[in-house]
């Protein structure tokens, strides 16, 4: 299967700016058009490992993050979100074009892949096991995940838990680690090789930094992985690394809480919630160093420390 | 404020699916589309008032009975903590009036 | 006659399903963009499914009309739900609960009714009692909006409707109706007529819906008078489908035109006659067509007409736009609001709605 780092930077950017660029993120074909340069350069950084699909076929969600012409080319240039004509949310300064096309993919698959029961959790995996991370925003789940996938964790996904209601299975969708303001420090720290997009200030989540996606993750976007068990984590300064048990009613409450389209689906999310939550173990997660994080989690899935 | 001895009865076509764990209960009601969390003394009255609808002090002899009932069959003593015997009537119209709020029951 | 193959695929496939049994995967992928932007993919499913066709359908394109499917399930439920709610919050009134469009098509489970997607629940009532119901809503959570007093008297003074009720707590709005033209309009269908003819919904006690005929008769005015048009193919398709219910006996037919003619809509009718023909290849016996002449228009204003209507009534999605759509649906708002509102009226409320009222637009 090609990939998106078989093309040339030039033909890279004349995919984006005529008939798109067809990748494969997940399940999902995106087709991304977009005159923006260093939104180009940013896919070839992070998107380079994902397949790459002929032109003209069908593609799942289409996006077009271009700068609109006109006067304002000039002055305060943005990028403006365009699907089919619409354009559903307000433009943005053009240099926040690379997380903005982050936000929209995932609002894409939110707003529409109701197959699944769409959790707002990342997803990652190790010895068959793995373990949803649902989070509201602040409460650190991104760092925990970024921090996991660099020793070795399978990242399924960073921002959406996609659950088949057919099996229950975890549909892997992974995608860069979307890191913010110290974050991205703590992560560099932790793991020097991790490699990142080009940093953004100023947007409404302060600075945003996007981790590329491991490889092997990449690779094995097709095998599917069973819940082991939820955890919601909360950072909080000084507390030794600990996980409490969640009630499995609780813990159903919280996951439809955090979830997309939970309500939306009606009795088919409460039916998937319900095989998941049957399936997982529940649980809250204190912690503040990194490093006691990762032993905790090892245990968790069965590694010996 | 309702009257106590007025009758309730549960929302007319109601089905509800649910999982129970432990002491919880999650329940999807199929008519509003609502998700809740109860104990399973509410679901208890919910199952009870679907085939017989009754008031305050007829539900709260049916509870005693079927509380009696469990200590005497659960050696280890009553799950729920309550005394086995006087169910407090205002309590339990307080919990009819929660469930009445979320549209599960209502009166006759 | 309008040339088939330069209609949007869109149209082509809704007025011939087995179209979709030769696309392309691109062709498809086009198809179901063009039916997102028109509000047309559930409907575009259940077409689909009942002309057997469903199982032809490519892989990835099924998978898209299947996650459609489960968000339809789950707005059946909760439109029945809502009218049952109403229906509570009213039924000390002894007002006969008469449903509007799609929620007494989903009520009574029309042909129009399956896979339509649509937010607000519409009832009629007397005129007199509005304030009783208004006064009932409020008492059971639902709440006003348009709180500007300008909107709250454009409604209340010159329109057909009070300004639309939303639930506190579900979220849910209904436009409470007492007649289906504005009072200011040119058209004075009697409203009195339309609940006298108001039938029983089978199955559902206390639920009324308009007469066959009146339910057409309202859906042509609802897209030929009104002024927004996001919704046009899809209102032109429940024409389609409300009038093969005349198919059942030929006396439906029959009547169609006489009560256009009563209740003062007989342009709207041939509108709906003339365009549904047209883009959609709807079959309709040559004695209605001929009984709906009446209400044919001069011919300078029917070329413009054409033009306009054969335009707007288009998916709106880029594939379809010819360069003069915008300016189409700009001329056919105006219009629309003229056939409300005499002139006068509309300068104002144009000038007052662009001026003080941002908040309004959301509402269109």
């Amino acid at each position: 299967m090609l990939t998106v780092s078989s093309l040339t930077p030039t033909q890279l950017r004349a995919r984006l700016r005529g008939p798109g660029l067809d990748f494969q993120t997940g399940p999902f074909i995106n087709r991304l058009h977009s005159n923006i340069p260093h939104l180009a350069d940013g896919l070839a950084v992070l998107y380079g490992e994902y397949p790459l699909h002929e032109s003209g076929g069908f593609a799942n969600f289409h996006l077009d993050l271009s700068q609109p012409g006109g006067l304002r080319r000039w002055w305060r240039p943005q990028v403006r979100f365009d699907q089919d004509g619409q354009h559903p949310f307000k433009p943005l300064p053009v240099a926040q074009a690379q997380p903005f096309c982050e936000w929209m993919m995932n609002w894409c698959v939110s707003n529409r892949a109701h197959g699944y029961l769409i959790v707002h959790a990342a997803v990652i995996e190790k010895n068959g096991r793995a373990i949803i991370l649902p989070a509201p925003p602040g409460s650190g789940k991104s760092t925990l995940c970024a921090a996991l996938v660099c020793r070795g964790w399978r990242l399924l996904s960073d921002e959406l838990a996609l659950v088949r209601h057919a099996d229950g299975m975890l549909v892997p969708l992974p995608r860069p680690v979307s890191l913010k303001n110290r974050s991205i420090d703590v992560i560099r720290a932790f793991s020097p090789d991790a490699v990142f997009g080009a940093i953004v200030h100023g947007t409404m989540k302060g600075t945003v930094g996007l981790m590329r996606a491991p490889a092997d993750s990449i690779r094995r976007a097709a095998q599917v992985a069973t819940s082991h068990a939820i955890v919601f984590p909360q950072w909080e300064a000084d507390a030794p690394a600990m996980l409490e048990p969640l009630s499995r009613g609780q813990m159903f409450m919280r996951v439809a809480d955090n979830s997309f389209n939970y309500t939306l689906i009606g009795a088919q999310g409460f039916e998937t919630l319900a095989a998941l939550a049957q399936r997982s173990a529940g649980y809250t997660f204190r912690y503040s160093k990194l490093e006691q994080a990762m032993e905790v989690f090892d245990a968790l899935v069965g590694n010996p420390p | 404020m309702h009257d106590a001895r007025h009758p309730w009865r549960v929302t007319e076509g109601q089905m509800l699916r649910r999982c129970e764990w432990d002491d919880e209960v999650v329940l999807f009601n199929d008519l509003s589309g609502a998700t809740h969390l109860l104990s399973p003394t509410a679901c208890w009255l919910l199952d009870r008032l679907a085939v017989n609808p009754d008031d305050v002090p007829g539900l709260a002899t049916a509870l005693e009975a079927e509380l009696a009932a469990q200590a005497a069959s659960d050696h280890a003593g009553n799950a729920d903590g309550a005394d086995s015997a006087n169910i407090d009537h205002a309590l339990l119209a307080e919990l009819l009036a929660d469930l009445h709020s979320l549209d599960l029951v209502a009166p006759c | 006659m309008t040339a088939l193959a330069s209609l949007p695929l869109l149209v082509r496939v809704l007025r011939s399903p087995d179209v979709a049994g030769e696309l392309s995967l691109d062709q498809w992928d086009l198809l179901l963009r063009q039916a997102g932007a028109a509000n047309l993919l559930v409907s575009l499913l259940f077409l689909l499914d009942d002309a057997g066709l469903i199982d032809t359908v490519p892989d990835a394109p099924r998978v898209h009309l299947e996650w459609a499917r489960l968000a339809a399930a789950n707005h059946a439920r909760g439109v029945r739900y809502e009218v049952a709610r109403i229906r509570a919050a009213l039924s000390k009134l002894d007002v006969p609960l008469i449903l509007l469009k799609g929620g007494a098509y989903a009520m009574a489970e029309l042909d129009a009714g399956r896979g339509r997607l649509f937010s607000d629940i519409d009832i009629l009532v007397p005129k007199p009692r509005l304030g009783e119901v208004e006064a009932a809503l409020m008492l059971h959570g639902w709440a006003s909006t348009h709180h500007d007093p300008y909107d709250q008297r454009y409604y209340r003074q010159w329109m057909h409707e009070i300004p639309p009720m939303v639930h506190v707590r579900r979220g849910n709005a209904i436009d409470v109706h007492h007649a289906i033209l504005p009072e200011t309009a040119a058209s004075r269908p009697d409203p009195e007529k339309l609940r006298a003819a108001a039938v029983a919904i089978p199955g559902q006690d206390g639920l009324w819906m308009l007469s066959p005929h009146d339910m057409f008769l309202h859906s042509t005015v609802h897209l030929f008078s009104g002024g927004e048009f996001e919704h046009g193919l899809r209102d032109l398709l429940d024409l389609h489908r409300l009038m093969r219910r005349f198919d059942a006996e030929p006396a439906l037919w029959a009547g169609l035109a006489p009560r256009a003619v009563e209740l003062e809509l007989e342009r709207p009718l041939y509108y709906a006659l003339r365009y549904t023909s047209r883009l959609l290849g709807s079959r309709i016996p040559p004695a209605t067509l001929a009984a709906a002449e009446r209400g044919r228009p001069p011919a300078p204003l029917l070329a413009l007409m054409d033009a306009l209507f054969m335009r707007a009534l288009l998916p709106p999605h880029p594939s379809c736009s010819g360069r003069l759509q915008g300016a189409a649906l700009f001329a056919l708002y105006i219009r629309g609001n003229w056939l409300r509102m005499p002139p006068l009226l509309l300068a104002r409320h144009l000038f007052h709605k662009a001026l003080l009222s941002p908040r309004a637009a959301e509402r269109a």
